[in-house]
């Protein structure tokens, strides 16, 4: 058992140190975000886009075309990020060339 | 209707066209907290699965997440994701007992500290731990191995390094005795070892990162 002292110099040098810290890649935090809605979607509908709206969000210019396609509200509730090239390119890539507004995936690039 | 339809489309392109010269998406989220009732909010929407509100939960606590679990899988960073998806995925499931008597930050950190501990617990388990008669020699300070012409982030990196060439073994114990500070008791306990056999183990923990970095140095 090493002393005391020797314990605390120990605890010291391997401590936690708050000012070097990482952050996380784009694209770790868009696999985090599709695997999370996907774990939503499990339970569940997801809430609809106009609900998002109301809540001040903004829906990207894929999810306004949703929102105006004449159909019923239960269709609209579908993860359609599924589909978008921007989710695939942030899964894949750090920083990825995308720049739609309001979408979730440009909000993770550094 | 259709006609309805495409009126609505054209205003939506030209809304974006508009949207698109922004230089800053309209949500920018850099900072880990936000002010308590901001927190609420946002667990209230997370709970109601507006995907929005998650893409927002998502950007909030990856970063400080990302880097506890970092710090703590060394060298096995390659599991980095799955246990960060484990931990944000319990925190969704948790957050309706979520009372924002802490931080959003802290309450998700505590549940990744349980998760590391899992993932501690489980790999000493299955670690044989064989322990040799006698009493182990006394140890040496390792004050003197220290340079003290490193700066702290200097310091710091060769930490990380020197913990990063260890068997995964001896640097998850000295991780969760001296940067989580687990009791040596607590850690027999919780991997099912005899606390002779914990001390056993860090001590050679202790020996081989004492090695790496006298050899790193010369």
């Amino acid at each position: 058992m090493p002393s005391p002292e020797t314990e605390r110099q120990w605890q010291a040098l391997l401590a936690d140190d708050e000012e070097s810290r990482a952050s996380a890649p784009s694209s770790l935090k868009a696999r985090l975000y599709s695997a999370l809605i996907r774990s939503q979607q499990e339970t569940g509908p997801l809430a609809s886009l106009e609900v998002s709206v109301a809540g001040g969000h903004g829906v990207c210019v894929f999810e306004k075309l949703v929102q105006i396609v004449p159909v019923a509200d239960e269709a609209k509730t579908p993860f359609f990020c599924t589909t978008c090239h921007a989710r695939i390119l942030a899964e894949h890539f750090d920083n990825p060339p995308i720049f739609w507004a309001h979408c979730p995936y440009v909000q993770f690039k550094a | 209707m259709w006609r309805l339809c495409a009126t609505k489309l054209m205003s939506a392109l030209d809304n974006s066209r508009q949207i698109t010269v922004e230089t800053q998406p309209a949500m920018e989220i850099s900072s880990d907290t936000l002010p308590l009732n901001d927190e609420r909010r946002l667990v209230e929407e997370v709970l109601s699965k507006d995907r929005k509100a998650t893409a927002e939960f998502v950007a909030l606590c990856t970063d400080f997440v990302y880097s506890f679990v970092r710090k703590r899988l060394v060298p096995r960073v390659e599991l980095v994701e799955d246990l960060m998806q484990e931990i944000l995925l319990a925190g969704w499931q948790s957050l309706p007992k979520f009372r924002g008597d802490a931080s959003l930050r802290s309450w998700i950190l505590a549940i990744a500290r349980h998760k590391i501990d899992d993932y501690y617990r489980r790999r000493l388990r299955e670690t044989d731990i064989t322990t040799e008669e006698g009493e182990p020699s006394a140890e040496p300070a390792i004050e003197p191995l220290l340079d003290r012409h490193l700066d702290a982030a200097a310091e710091h990196d060769r930490v990380e390094r020197t913990l990063a060439l260890l068997p995964e073994t001896y640097t998850l114990a000295l991780i969760w005795r001296y940067r989580d500070e687990k009791s040596v008791r607590e850690m027999a306990q919780l991997s099912g070892k005899t606390e002779k056999a914990m001390e056993r183990l860090l001590a050679r923990a202790r020996e081989n990162f004492r090695k790496e970095w006298t050899h790193a140095q010369s």
